[in-house]
C-alpha cells in the first residue's frame, strides 16, 4: 500500500478540464517531483490533496483512508502538509510563532488550561516551544537567534521560504507537499535547497512531494519524476526517463520543436 | 387590487432611490473593494442640499422661480453639493489607506460617517425638516391608470432616476472614462501600467456615486418628505445590501437589488406588519447575503491559492 | 565593530532608533523596563484607591464607565484585534446580557434570581448567542461579515423597541418582553456573596475584579495555543486551516469568548443603572467601543484599557464648560507640542496665536461690535478669553456653523500644504478652532463627543492604523 494514492482524480473549472483522471502513488519515504508547463495543474494537484477543493471524481487515499471530503485542518491533521508558491506566512507573527502555529492539530491544551495556566497547559507550551526551536534550527542559524522573535515579515525571501518549510514541518507530517521551494532563489540558494530536501528525508523520516520548475533541483532530488500537461499525466518514471520522453519535451517547448529533431 | 398596485407604486418610488444609492457602493466597491460607510451621509447631505435650496428659493409654498426651475436647481445643487463631499472623503479619509490593512479604510469609513452625522446635528439640528412638496406639486395632480392614480411627483422620481441611470450606463460603456473605471476594477494595478491615471478614475468614481446619492436624497425629500441628521444610516444599509444582492460591482445588479428592497419593503409594511417592517427586510438581507454572497448577478469568485 | 547590513547589525536596528532624548527620557526609559505585570498591578492599585479620593458619585461613576468600557474593548479586541473578524454587532451581546440580567432580577417577569446563579446563566447564554451569530464568519469575510454584523446589532435594538405586545397564541394578555421603548426599570441590584452592591463604588470594586481576572486570563491566553490560533486566523485563514487549525471553530470561539465578556460587562451595567434601555445599546456605542479599541491599538490588552479610560472620560470632561474648556485648549497644546518641531518654531507660534486673536478681536470690536459683546463667563481662562476669542452676541449660532464648515476645510487643507505655507495657516487655523470652539462646540456636549470620535477613528486610521500602543502590522499582498 502506498501512503498517498490517487484514482482517477479530476477537477474542472467552468468547463475546463485541470485535472483529468489522475491516478498517482506515492511510497512512504520517497521523494516525487511534478513536473509540467504553466497551467498543466500542479498546484490544483496540492489543492486537491489537501482538501481546499473536493475532486469531481476519484479517490484519494492517505495511509489506507479515503480523505476526499474531510475539512483541510483534518487531513493536515492526518498528516500532510505543504508550502505555498505565493508564500502564505503569517506576516505579522513572529518566526517562532509561525512554527508553533502550526503545532495546533497535535497538542491538546484546552481554552481553560490556557486561561489557567495549568501545569498541563504550561509544560505543552514548553514541548512546543522547545520542537519550534529544534524544526528552525534545521536550516542552520538563519531562523534561529534573535531571528526567532522578529516578526515574519522582517525575513528575506529566501528565509520566508525556508520559514514556509518550517511550519509545515511544525504539523508533524507524514507527506510534505512543495510548491516551487526554489522560486524566486539565486542559484546558491537553489543548490542549498536541493540538498535541504534531501537532508528533510534523511533527518525529518519525509516522503516528499515537490512541485518545481528548476530541472537542476528535480534532477538533484527526484526518486521519481512526474509530468503533467493539461491535467493529464503524460510520463512517469526516473528523471532521465522523462526528461528525454518525447511528450514531455512537447509539451515544454510545443510540437515542432520535437518534429525538428 | 387598487391597493397592491398603489403599493407596487410605492416599492417602486422606494427601489429606484435605493438603487441610486446602491449604484455608488457598488461602483466604489468595484474599484477599491472598499465598503464606503460614508456614503448613506453622502446621500443625507445631499437631502440637506435640496431642503436649503427649496428655502433659499422661497420654499414650497411661495418659490420665486418656476417650479420646474427649483427642482431642477434642486437637484443640481444637491447633486454637486454631494458629488465635492465625495472627492473630499476619498481626499482624506481614503487614499492615505490605499496600500493599508484592509481593515484600516472600513473603520475610517465608519469615522467619517460618524463625523458627518454629528456635522449634520450640530449644523442643522436634530429638527426633522420637509420638503413640504405638496404645496409645490399637490399629490392629487398625477397620471389615471384606471382607478389608480399615480402622482406626478413619484413620476417625476421615477423617471429622473431611470435618466440617471442610463446615463451612468451609456458612460460607463461608452466612453473612455468608462473604460478606464471597468479596466481599473479588474486589476488596479494592470490599469496603472495601461497608462490610466487610477487616481483619476477613483475621484471620478467617488464623484460619480456620490452625484447619485445626492439625487437619491432630494428624490427621497421629494417624495417622502422628512430629512433628518439620522436619515443616512438606514437608507445606507439598505443601499449597501441591495448593492449586495444584486452582485457588488455589477451596476443592473445595484439597480435590480434596489428594486427588490424597495418592493420587499413596500410590501411586507403593507400585508405584514410595519413595526417589524425593517426587521422583515433585514432578514431578508441577512438570508440573502448567507445563501448567495455574490449576489444574483454577481459571479462566484474563485479562491486562488 | 558590527558592519552595516550584516545581520546583527539589522537586529540591532530597534535598539538604535530606541534612544529617547530630551528631559522626559529617563522616566521613559524606566517606564520600558517596568512589566507588563507590574504596569497591570499599578493600575488596579491606582484604580482601587480612586473611589477613596472622592465622594463624589459623578466622578465614581465615570470610573464605573471606564471599567465597562474596558472590558468591552477587551471582549471586542479578542473578535476584532486576535481574530481579525469585523464584529459590529458586538453592541447585541452587551444589550443582550443586560437584558437578560434584567428580565431574571425584576419584577418584570417578577423573578429575583440571586445574582451567583444569574451571571454565570447570562455568561453562557451570550456565549451561545455568540456561536450563533459568528456563524456567518464561516462564509463571509471582511466587509460582508462587517455588515452583516451590523444588522444583527440593528435587529437587536429593533426587538428591544418593539418586543413589548408579543400576542401568543393561547393567551389574552399580550407578553411584554422588553418594556419597549420604556426599556425595564427597577432592576435588582447584585448581591454577591451575602454583600448587596448598593453603592456605586461597590460596582467599582465589582468591575475592577472582574476586570482583573479578565485581563489575567487574556495575558494568558494571548500566547497560548488558542491566543496563536486565533492570530493565525487572522493573518491568512487559509494557510491557518492547512496548518491544522480548525478556522471555523475558531472564528465562532472567538465570537463567544467577546459575546461572554460582553454579556457579563451587560450584567453589571444593567443594575448599575438600575434598568435597561433600547437606546444604550444603540450603534454610538458601538462606535465608541470600536474608537477604544482603535486608540489604543487593536490586539493589544494595554491599549483597550488605555482606550477605554480616554474614550469614557472624554464625554463626562466635556460635561462642563470649564472642564471642557481645560480639555480642549489642553489638548490643542499637546498636539502642537508633539507635532511643532524645533521648539523656536512652537514659541513663535504660540507668540503668534496669541496676537493674531488679540488682534483680530480689536478690529471685530472696531468694525462691528456687537460681534464681540457675548461672554464666555468662564472663571480663569474664561476671562481671559473675553478679550482674544471674538465671541458675536448676535447670530451666534449661524457664525458658529459658518465658521465650524470653515475650520473642517482649513484642517483639511492643512494637511496637504507644505510645511512653511502650513506653518504660516496654522495660526487663523487654531485661532478659527478656538473660535468655533467657545461660540458652539463648547454648548453641545454630546455632538462635540460624536465629532471627536469619528475625527479619532479617521484620523488614527490614515495617520497611526495601529494605535497608541498596537504594533505596527504589515498586510498580506492578496
Amino acid at each position: 500500500m502506498s501512503l498517498l494514492e490517487l484514482d482517477g482524480v479530476s477537477k474542472s473549472f467552468g468547463g475546463l478540464q485541470v485535472i483529468d483522471a489522475l491516478d498517482l502513488r506515492i511510497d512512504e519515504g520517497e521523494i516525487v517531483s511534478v513536473i509540467g508547463p504553466n497551467g498543466a495543474g500542479k498546484t490544483t494537484l496540492f489543492n486537491l490533496v489537501t482538501g481546499i477543493y473536493p475532486p469531481d471524481r476519484g479517490d484519494i487515499r492517505f495511509g489506507g483512508r479515503n480523505i476526499v471530503g474531510l475539512e483541510p485542518h483534518k487531513i493536515a491533521q492526518l498528516g500532510i502538509a505543504r508550502t505555498f508558491q505565493t508564500l502564505r506566512l503569517f506576516l505579522n507573527m513572529t518566526v517562532k510563532e509561525n512554527v508553533q502555529a502550526a503545532t495546533y492539530g497535535h497538542t491538546k491544551s484546552r481554552v481553560w488550561q490556557s486561561v489557567l495556566r495549568t501545569p498541563f497547559a504550561r509544560s505543552e507550551e514548553r514541548e512546543v516551544g522547545a520542537l519550534a526551536e529544534q524544526l528552525l534550527g534545521f536550516f542552520g542559524k538563519r531562523l534561529v537567534g534573535y531571528r526567532l522573535h522578529q516578526p515574519a515579515y522582517s525575513l528575506s525571501y529566501a528565509n520566508r521560504r525556508r520559514l514556509e518549510i518550517a511550519r509545515a514541518t511544525g504539523t508533524k507530517p507524514q507527506l510534505l507537499l512543495l510548491d516551487e521551494p526554489a522560486a524566486g532563489m539565486n542559484p546558491a540558494e537553489t543548490q542549498e535547497i536541493t540538498g535541504l530536501i534531501g537532508r528533510l528525508r534523511e533527518e525529518g523520516g519525509y516522503t516528499i512531494l515537490v512541485i518545481e520548475h528548476d530541472m537542476h533541483v528535480v534532477e538533484g532530488i527526484s526518486d521519481r519524476v512526474v509530468a503533467l500537461d493539461h491535467g493529464v499525466k503524460i510520463a512517469e518514471g526516473t528523471f532521465d526517463a522523462v526528461a528525454t520522453d518525447p511528450r514531455v519535451v512537447e509539451a515544454y517547448l510545443g510540437a515542432r520543436a520535437t518534429k525538428e529533431e | 387590487m387598487e391597493f397592491f398596485v398603489q403599493q407596487l407604486v410605492n416599492g417602486v418610488t422606494l427601489g429606484s432611490v435605493y438603487a441610486l444609492i446602491a449604484l455608488g457602493y457598488s461602483m466604489v466597491y468595484g474599484i477599491l473593494k472598499l465598503l464606503n460607510f460614508a456614503h448613506g451621509e453622502v446621500y443625507m447631505m445631499g437631502a440637506f442640499i435640496g431642503y436649503f435650496v427649496l428655502i433659499g428659493l422661497g420654499g414650497a409654498a411661495s418659490p420665486i422661480l418656476p417650479v420646474a426651475f427649483v427642482i431642477i436647481l434642486m437637484f443640481l445643487a444637491g447633486m454637486l453639493g454631494a458629488g465635492i463631499l465625495g472627492i473630499a472623503i476619498e481626499r482624506f479619509a481614503y487614499r492615505p489607506l490605499r496600500n493599508a490593512p484592509r481593515i484600516a479604510p472600513l473603520i475610517s469609513a465608519i469615522g467619517v460617517s460618524f463625523f458627518l452625522q454629528a456635522s449634520a446635528l450640530l449644523i442643522f439640528t436634530a429638527q426633522f425638516r420637509t420638503y413640504n412638496t405638496p404645496a409645490m406639486i399637490p399629490f392629487s395632480v398625477g397620471i389615471e391608470v384606471g382607478p389608480l392614480r399615480i402622482s406626478l411627483v413619484r413620476i417625476l422620481v421615477i423617471t429622473s432616476a431611470i435618466t440617471l441611470m442610463i446615463a451612468l450606463w451609456l458612460l460607463v460603456n461608452r466612453t473612455r472614462l468608462g473604460k478606464a473605471m471597468r479596466a481599473t476594477s479588474y486589476d488596479r494595478e494592470a490599469a496603472a501600467m495601461m497608462g490610466i491615471d487610477v487616481d483619476r478614475v477613483i475621484v471620478a468614481t467617488f464623484f460619480i456615486g456620490s452625484v447619485l446619492a445626492g439625487a437619491a436624497g432630494v428624490m427621497v425629500g421629494l417624495v417622502f418628505g422628512r430629512v433628518f441628521h439620522f436619515m443616512g444610516f438606514i437608507a445606507g444599509l439598505k443601499g449597501f445590501t441591495a448593492a449586495v444582492i444584486g452582485g457588488i460591482g455589477n451596476i443592473p445588479g445595484a439597480m435590480l437589488g434596489g428594486l427588490l428592497i424597495g418592493l420587499a419593503e413596500a410590501f411586507s409594511a403593507a400585508y405584514i406588519s410595519s413595526t417589524f417592517q425593517n426587521l422583515i427586510v433585514f432578514g431578508i438581507l441577512i438570508t440573502v447575503m448567507l445563501v448567495r454572497p455574490s449576489g444574483l448577478l454577481g459571479s462566484p469568485v474563485l479562491k486562488k491559492v | 565593530m558590527p558592519r552595516i547590513g550584516t545581520d546583527e547589525w539589522a537586529a540591532q536596528a530597534e535598539t538604535r532608533t530606541e534612544h529617547y532624548r530630551g528631559l522626559t527620557a529617563p522616566a521613559r526609559r524606566a517606564w520600558d523596563r517596568v512589566t507588563p505585570q507590574a504596569r497591570f498591578a499599578l493600575f488596579l492599585a491606582v484604580a482601587a484607591a480612586f473611589p477613596f479620593t472622592t465622594d463624589s458619585t459623578f466622578l465614581q461613576r465615570v470610573g464605573v464607565n471606564v471599567l465597562l468600557f474596558a472590558l468591552l474593548a477587551l471582549g471586542l479586541n479578542i473578535v476584532v484585534g486576535w481574530a481579525g473578524l469585523l464584529d459590529l454587532g458586538y453592541v447585541a451581546f452587551y444589550g443582550f446580557g443586560a437584558y437578560a440580567y434584567a428580565w431574571v432580577s425584576s419584577s418584570q417577569f417578577d423573578l429575583h434570581w440571586p445574582t451567583i446563579a444569574t451571571i454565570p446563566t447570562v455568561v453562557v447564554a451570550s456565549a451561545l448567542l455568540g456561536l450563533l451569530l459568528g456563524l456567518p464568519s464561516w462564509r463571509l469575510v471582511g466587509d460582508y461579515l462587517a455588515i452583516t454584523t451590523l444588522f444583527f446589532a440593528q435587529i437587536f435594538v429593533e426587538l428591544a423597541l418593539n418586543l413589548d405586545r408579543i400576542n401568543l397564541p393561547g393567551s389574552d394578555e399580550p407578553l411584554n418582553l422588553t418594556g419597549g421603548p420604556n426599556g425595564i426599570p427597577g432592576v435588582d441590584p447584585m448581591v454577591i456573596f451575602g454583600i448587596e452592591l448598593l453603592r456605586v463604588r461597590d460596582y467599582f470594586f465589582l468591575l475592577l475584579v472582574v476586570l482583573a481576572i479578565v485581563v489575567i486570563g487574556l495575558f494568558f491566553l494571548k500566547d497560548s495555543r488558542t491566543g496563536r490560533a486565533w492570530r493565525a486566523v487572522r493573518e491568512d485563514p487559509l494557510a491557518a486551516e492547512l496548518m491544522t487549525t480548525p478556522v471555523n471553530r475558531m472564528k465562532l470561539l472567538a465570537f463567544a469568548m467577546g459575546a461572554a465578556i460582553a454579556g457579563l460587562t451587560g450584567t453589571i451595567f444593567a443594575a448599575v443603572q438600575v434598568g435597561v434601555f433600547p437606546q444604550n445599546f444603540e450603534v454610538t456605542l458601538l462606535i465608541m467601543i470600536y474608537a477604544a479599541l482603535i486608540l489604543g491599538g487593536a490586539g493589544s490588552i494595554q491599549g483597550a484599557i488605555l482606550g477605554a479610560i480616554v474614550v469614557a472620560s472624554v464625554p463626562e470632561i466635556l460635561r462642563t464648560p470649564e472642564n471642557a474648556r481645560f480639555l480642549f485648549y489642553g489638548a490643542l497644546i499637546a498636539v502642537l507640542v508633539a507635532t511643532v518641531r524645533p521648539w523656536r518654531r512652537l514659541a513663535a507660534l504660540a507668540g503668534a496665536a496669541v496676537a493674531f486673536g488679540f488682534a483680530v478681536h480689536e478690529i471685530v470690536a472696531l468694525v462691528w461690535p456687537e460681534g464681540v459683546e457675548a461672554e464666555t463667563r468662564g472663571e480663569g481662562i474664561g476671562g481671559l478669553l473675553d478679550s482674544w476669542v471674538v465671541l458675536p452676541a448676535v447670530e451666534r449660532v449661524l457664525i458658529g456653523n459658518i465658521a465650524f464648515v470653515l475650520l473642517i476645510v482649513a484642517v483639511l487643507s492643512l494637511t496637504q500644504l507644505r510645511r512653511d505655507t502650513r506653518f504660516v495657516l496654522l495660526v487663523p487655523t487654531i485661532y478659527l478652532a478656538a473660535f468655533v470652539w467657545e461660540n458652539r462646540l463648547i454648548f453641545q456636549p454630546s455632538v462635540t463627543r460624536q465629532l471627536l470620535f469619528g475625527a479619532i477613528l479617521v484620523a488614527m486610521m490614515t495617520t497611526r492604523p495601529h494605535g497608541l500602543l498596537g504594533t505596527p502590522r504589515v498586510e498580506n499582498p492578496v
